[in-house]
């Protein structure tokens, strides 16, 4: 089974998701970012090469034309690698727990597996981000320690901290979960249906 | 006394009520607001202000609106926060300047707010204290937006000194194209009036409130053997100490069995100290120090009778609480005092030692000949005086009022502020009112009001705490527990 939906960010472009249910007890979810286009990348390009040929004019060295290809080279590569995110894939495995996948326009893949004894509560987080406020889902874990503390908050589809417009959408979906809004945030205790929930709207 | 009758100016049936049709008005009435309360001034800091706008939002919110707060951060205490009933608070990432007031340049904020306006679908700004500049700032951006503004001052200022001047100066364009203005008793109307250049036709005059709960009498904590007067304030030069120091020795040489029990510090401590020393009053006149808002009550239920010698005040607080008390009021008739209690529950005098003594002589004697009603009844009366409720409902109809009217368009906002705050500061805020509007635009064209997201109501007609779950009784508890807190 498998359906596709489109969301859009909070700077407005569009987001696919995809959910696939493999087995009542397996979810995939797949958050899929709009490439990289042509235009914004020349637009960059011609930016900063045309800032390079306007203090070239006033100091004539020809360092910074070569600053330039090196920075805007290097730029491109950095983004790519370490900010560009093609897509983000959520695994829910009931009874056995979350595994987190973002690959990155590079190819680069970065992979993190919670255990479902981990995982306190799943909930929509509201914050100042930048000018803006935006909502984001986390994953709140178990401190070990202390049964009722939280150790680390884990925000979900960080790629996707622009996809509040899917979290918001999918609460009034939430509205007949029993959901109680308690200091902020939306409380869940079955992580699973949770999910289920969640994005099934 | 005036104050109790009725909404002040909200109700009068003049020139602007009549722009509005009947008919609109009445729907209005029935409709909710979403309002949005800003101040540089909320809890953890504590003070008047402070509980006034979390009193006043509890009520709107009972009443069925739905209510934000914009504060700047305290310390760790940035982001989103929500309170009791679901009252939400940002706490916004602004630089604190001076005084728990923000810096203001009048361009910064408006990106954050604009964002927070449009996403909780604020149509109502409501400032608070003209000390705090993030209040300014808010008024300043909801006018560019469009929006209609409310705005509360909280205190007296002066004329003659320099920084009252520019304040008042910045006041007068800040208010010129406001839609309304609250201020706490009728003196403190006159006052910013006066200080701002207003149209007296647009303020209203709503008092504070307090908590009758807390401060109830308790008749068995005062020993009637001796009379004991009681004196709360700050000791400084505005509050009368100089006066309270000649009142003293003269009161004590005349009845052996009064005491004095005097709470509060400041400057003018010295003065007493010197009186207690030279009359040998050291068992007749306690000195308290500073007390903490949760011990006042505890102090003033001790007495019998309660002593104001205030020079000057908006509206004494002070002498409610204490009235709540179940004791007997003396004080002088300045500002807004007179407008405060009914005359049977106050004994006025005039700011001099000779006719406060004569007060009070005139209160003993009340007191001694058995002419004064049981502390539960004076309680009993003044409860209904001043509560919240109260404030909520004429606050209420000031903001229907304010619905019903046009917001100025830019045109004409520039005309208002150049017509009426002089030539040189109306142009220079004319300029910045373009600007800010330039700057709208730009931030209208990066980020649409189309992909702002609406935040989810916590509370008003579609709020997810009042409504909706089952979890309301648990809420409600939790409310009683914050309450008698």
């Amino acid at each position: 089974m498998e359906d596709e939906q489109s969301f859009s960010d909070i700077c407005g472009g569009r987001l696919a998701l995809q959910r696939r249910c493999y087995s009542p007890s397996c979810l995939e979810f797949c958050l899929s970012c709009p490439r990289i286009t042509l235009r914004s990348l020349t637009a960059v390009t011609c930016t900063v090469w045309l800032a390079a040929y306007g203090l070239f004019t006033l100091c004539e060295n020809s360092m910074i034309l070569s600053a330039a290809i090196f920075i805007t080279l290097l730029g491109l590569l950095g983004y790519l690698h370490f900010v560009k995110i093609d897509h983000e894939t959520l695994l829910i495995i009931d009874s056995l727990g979350i595994q987190m996948t973002s690959s990155y326009a590079s190819g680069k893949e970065s992979t993190t597996f919670i255990e479902m004894g981990e995982v306190k509560d799943v909930v929509i987080n509201e914050a100042i981000y930048m000018q803006k406020v935006i909502y984001y889902l986390c994953i709140l874990l178990k401190d070990p320690v202390e049964p009722h503390g939280i150790s680390q908050v884990v925000p979900l589809f960080q790629g996707g901290r622009r996809q509040d417009h899917l979290c918001i959408q999918q609460k009034v979906s939430l509205g007949d979960g029993g959901i109680l809004a308690s200091s902020g945030r939306q409380k869940v205790k079955d992580t699973f249906n949770f999910f289920n929930l969640m994005f099934s709207g | 006394m005036t104050c109790r009758g009725g909404a002040g100016h909200g109700q009068r049936p003049s020139a602007s009520l009549s722009r509005v049709s009947p008919g609109r008005l009445s729907t209005c009435r029935a409709c909710t607001h979403n309002i949005c309360m800003v101040s540089d001034f909320f809890y953890p800091n504590m003070g008047g202000v402070e509980g006034h706008i979390y009193q006043l939002s509890q009520c709107l919110i009972e009443r069925g609106h739905k209510v934000i707060i914009v504060t700047h951060a305290y310390g760790s205490r940035k982001g989103i926060r929500y309170l009791t009933n679901g009252l939400k608070v940002y706490y916004l990432p602004l630089k604190v300047m001076y005084n728990q007031s923000t810096a203001t340049t009048l361009f910064h904020s408006l990106p954050l707010l604009r964002y927070i306006f449009v996403r909780e679908r604020v149509t109502i700004i409501h400032s608070h204290s003209s000390f705090s500049a993030m209040a300014h700032d808010a008024l300043f951006h909801a006018k560019t937006m469009g929006l209609q503004t409310v705005f509360t001052d909280h205190s007296l200022f002066g004329f003659a000194d320099v920084s009252s001047v520019l304040t008042n100066k910045l006041l007068t364009v800040s208010l010129c194209d406001t839609n309304h203005i609250i201020c706490v008793s009728y003196t403190s109307k006159e006052n910013t009036v006066l200080r701002a250049a207003l149209n007296p036709e647009i303020v209203s005059v709503i008092p504070n409130a307090v908590d009758p709960t807390d401060f109830t009498p308790d008749p068995f904590r005062r020993h009637d053997s001796v009379i004991t007067i009681v004196v709360v304030s700050r000791l400084v030069y505005r509050k009368g100490t100089d006066l309270l120091s000649g009142i003293i020795p003269e009161l004590c040489q005349k009845y052996p069995n009064l005491n004095f029990i005097i709470g509060g510090e400041g400057p003018k401590r010295v003065i007493l100290e010197e009186v207690r020393e030279r009359y040998q009053l050291h068992d007749r006149v306690r000195l308290l120090g500073a007390l903490e808002h949760k011990d006042v009550r505890n102090v003033l239920v001790q007495g019998h009778i309660f002593l104001n010698t205030s020079l000057t005040e908006a509206f004494c607080m002070a002498i409610v609480e204490a009235a709540s008390c179940g004791l007997q009021v003396v004080s002088t008739r300045v500002g807004g005092i007179p407008e405060v209690l009914p005359e049977n529950l106050i004994i006025l005098c005039e700011p001099s030692v000779k006719s406060l003594c004569e007060g009070l002589e005139k209160a003993v004697f009340q007191l001694k000949s058995g002419a004064l009603p049981p502390p539960e009844n004076i309680h009993n009366i003044v409860k209904t005086f001043y509560t919240w409720r109260n404030v909520a409902e004429r606050t209420e109809k000031v903001y229907d009022q304010v619905a019903g009217e046009a917001v100025l368009p830019l045109d004409k906002r520039l005309d208002r502020l150049v017509s009426h705050c002089g030539p040189l500061t109306g142009c220079i805020f004319a300029l910045l009112a373009v600007f800010s509007f330039l700057f709208l635009i730009l931030l209208r064209w990066v980020t649409p009001d189309s992909i702002i997201d609406v935040a989810v109501d916590a509370t008003g007609p579609k709020g997810a705490w009042t409504h909706q779950y089952p979890y309301r009784k648990k809420v409600d508890e939790n409310n009683e527990v914050s309450k008698t807190r």
